[in-house]
């Protein structure tokens, strides 16, 4: 296991390097984290996250609350895929319970969660490009992820915190006029994809300031249990979507995005390819959807999973989220333990920052596209 | 070198091409305040007490499943049983709003399904009473009428099920007679009783 070097103490009598706070407000951090770094001149010698700003104690309320109730907190752990999170859940409580879902509502829930990862990979460019300078991408990015959020919207009344989910289903049947807005997206984002690709992917400034910098190797991320693009962009092959198909993920056909390098613009070019991924589960998820109910009508009343440990993961738009749930046969959880991928991303700091130049910092932070709630949970 | 910055040039002119094509688009914006947005079907805010057809008014039975469900613990609900009613009215339903999540599970809940949510989008206020609301502000001076109609509606009901089961109990009395009679005793003890 590889260990970051400590370099984090000051020397006595060295005048040259000294000590930055980035943060906890500073605008692209994303949120309120704040990066303790040790600087020699515009060097970067020593990092260290400094969490805990946006703590909100989400485990610990799931310890106060019965599984129905813990269902808005979802949405509001990584609140840009809150969908993802939420079905999660949903699922991790049906798994543990055996509850069956039917047929429609698993088709629903691969279109909305599909949806949702769009929405997350939009911001993150948007964002991003931001971070490094670009204004105009932000806009496209934004004006499209509006569409997104619009659709959404018209089945769950929200754009953001969705609540969407129930156990054993969903809350709200899709109509056709969904179904087929969510065709139609698919169509109409294609093409801006190679436009985003025109703008900015073979935009000369965009990859001088990417490709090299902040490199997080294979090695380097599985030791940290790096997941999601991150991983990916190492050039290893894991989807939970693909590896452990929850749902009916296995009945769709898609690639696993990977790129060499693990440098921004690879983590930049995997989010790329596995937006045009998701149009394609969602063309065929729309393309396949049957009729009949979308909530299982052979839910029990109070839900109380088996006493014991379960365990259930998905891929959300970060990487890998899972939920560790231990229970002792009542309405509430003993201990309800979420592994949220940003909280590993932005461990990987110390390592993958020193040596770096200070400005490289925003570009690379952005890449890894953490949420801050996520981190502090 | 030379190559590079060529390439680098072409680029930005690629980049140029397509903001070029996005000039002339219509503004996507919407100027917010002076211009109203149409909210979704779906859309979720305060709930409210919606009207349910048979009774011309919401018809919360102060069952507290919704405030047993709420997850912020910012419903409050309370009712009485009207006299000679058999149902409960709810006679205090208040939301405090500015700790409500929207999460749509008293929805869910509702037995009668008489919750639901309100369409107004900007509420904004200066203290925090003006997220207290009162969900049966709209229905309070409906409320004796409805109270009347539904006591009448009971009272029919009661009466009907009475006529019917006393119908019901001279059927089966007439059975019985008839029974009896087939039986060929007793004829006149049943003549006497009646």
């Amino acid at each position: 296991m590889m260990r970051p070097k400590s370099t984090m103490e000051l020397v006595p009598g060295d005048d040259e390097t000294y000590y930055l706070n980035m943060g906890p407000q500073h605008p692209s951090t994303h949120g309120v984290l704040r990066l303790r770094l040790h600087l020699e001149g515009e060097r970067i010698l020593g990092a260290e996250p400094v969490i805990g700003y946006g703590h909100r104690a989400h485990e610990k309320m799931a310890e106060n609350r019965d599984y129905l109730q813990f269902l808005p907190n979802t949405s509001r752990i990584d609140y840009l895929s809150g969908m993802i999170y939420n079905l999660g859940y949903c699922q991790a409580i049906e798994k543990a319970m055996q509850i069956e879902v039917p047929e429609r509502a698993e088709y629903i829930r691969v279109i909305c969660a599909e949806l949702n990862r769009l929405t997350s990979h939009l911001l993150w460019l948007g964002t991003y490009l931001l971070d490094l300078g670009g204004f105009t991408p932000f806009l496209y990015a934004f004006d499209d992820r509006e569409k997104l959020l619009d659709i959404l919207d018209s089945v769950t009344g929200s754009r953001l915190t969705y609540s969407y989910g129930r156990f054993g289903g969903v809350s709200m049947d899709v109509d056709d006029t969904f179904l087929r807005a969510a065709a139609d997206y698919c169509t109409y984002f294609r093409k801006r994809i190679d436009e985003y690709h025109a703008l900015v992917t073979h935009n000369i400034i965009f990859r001088h300031r990417t490709k090299g910098v902040g490199v997080m190797g294979p090695q380097l991320a599985l030791d940290y249990g790096v997941s999601g693009p991150c991983l990916r962009a190492a050039g290893v092959a894991r989807d939970l979507r693909k590896d452990e198909p929850y749902g009916i993920y296995d009945r769709f056909a898609f690639d696993i995005v990977t790129a060499e390098g693990g440098d921004c613009f690879a983590r930049h070019m995997v989010r790329m390819g596995e937006m045009e991924q998701s149009l394609n589960i969602i063309e065929q998820a729309v393309g396949g959807i049957p009729d009949g109910p979308v909530l299982a009508a052979k839910v029990p009343k109070r839900i109380r999973p088996p006493a014991g440990e379960h365990y259930f993961a998905v891929e959300s738009a970060r990487g890998h989220f899972g939920m560790y749930l231990r229970s002792d046969g009542t309405d509430v959880p003993v201990r309800l333990k979420l592994r949220t991928p940003s909280f590993v991303h932005v461990a990987t700091m110390p390592v993958v920052l020193p040596g770096t130049m200070l400005a490289d910092t925003v570009a690379i932070l952005g890449s890894i596209d953490i949420v801050i709630p996520e981190i502090d949970r | 070198m030379f190559r590079e910055t060529l390439i680098g040039a072409w680029s930005l002119l690629v980049g140029m091409k397509v903001t070029l094509s996005h000039v002339l688009r219509a503004p996507v914006t919407s100027q917010y305040p002076r211009e109203r947005i149409e909210m979704s079907k779906a859309y979720r805010n305060v709930i409210r007490l919606i009207e349910i057809d048979e009774i011309g008014s919401h018809d919360c039975i102060d069952c507290q499943a919704c405030v047993r469900v709420c997850p912020s613990d910012c419903i409050k609900v309370e009712g009485e049983r009207p006299d000679g009613m058999r149902k409960k009215r709810a006679t205090l339903f208040e939301v405090e709003f500015a700790l409500c999540s929207e999460c749509g599970l008293c929805l869910d809940v509702c037995p009668t399904d008489t919750l639901g949510y309100s369409r107004e989008y900007d509420q904004a206020g200066f203290r925090r009473d003006d997220f207290l609301y009162d969900l049966l502000d709209e229905w309070r001076d409906k409320e004796a009428d409805v109270r009347t109609r539904l006591r009448e509606d009971e009272a029919k009901k009661a009466a009907a099920k009475a006529a019917a089961a006393s119908k019901a109990a001279a059927a089966k009395k007439a059975k019985e007679e008839a029974t009896a009679a087939a039986g060929d005793t007793g004829d006149v003890a049943v003549e006497g009783e009646v």
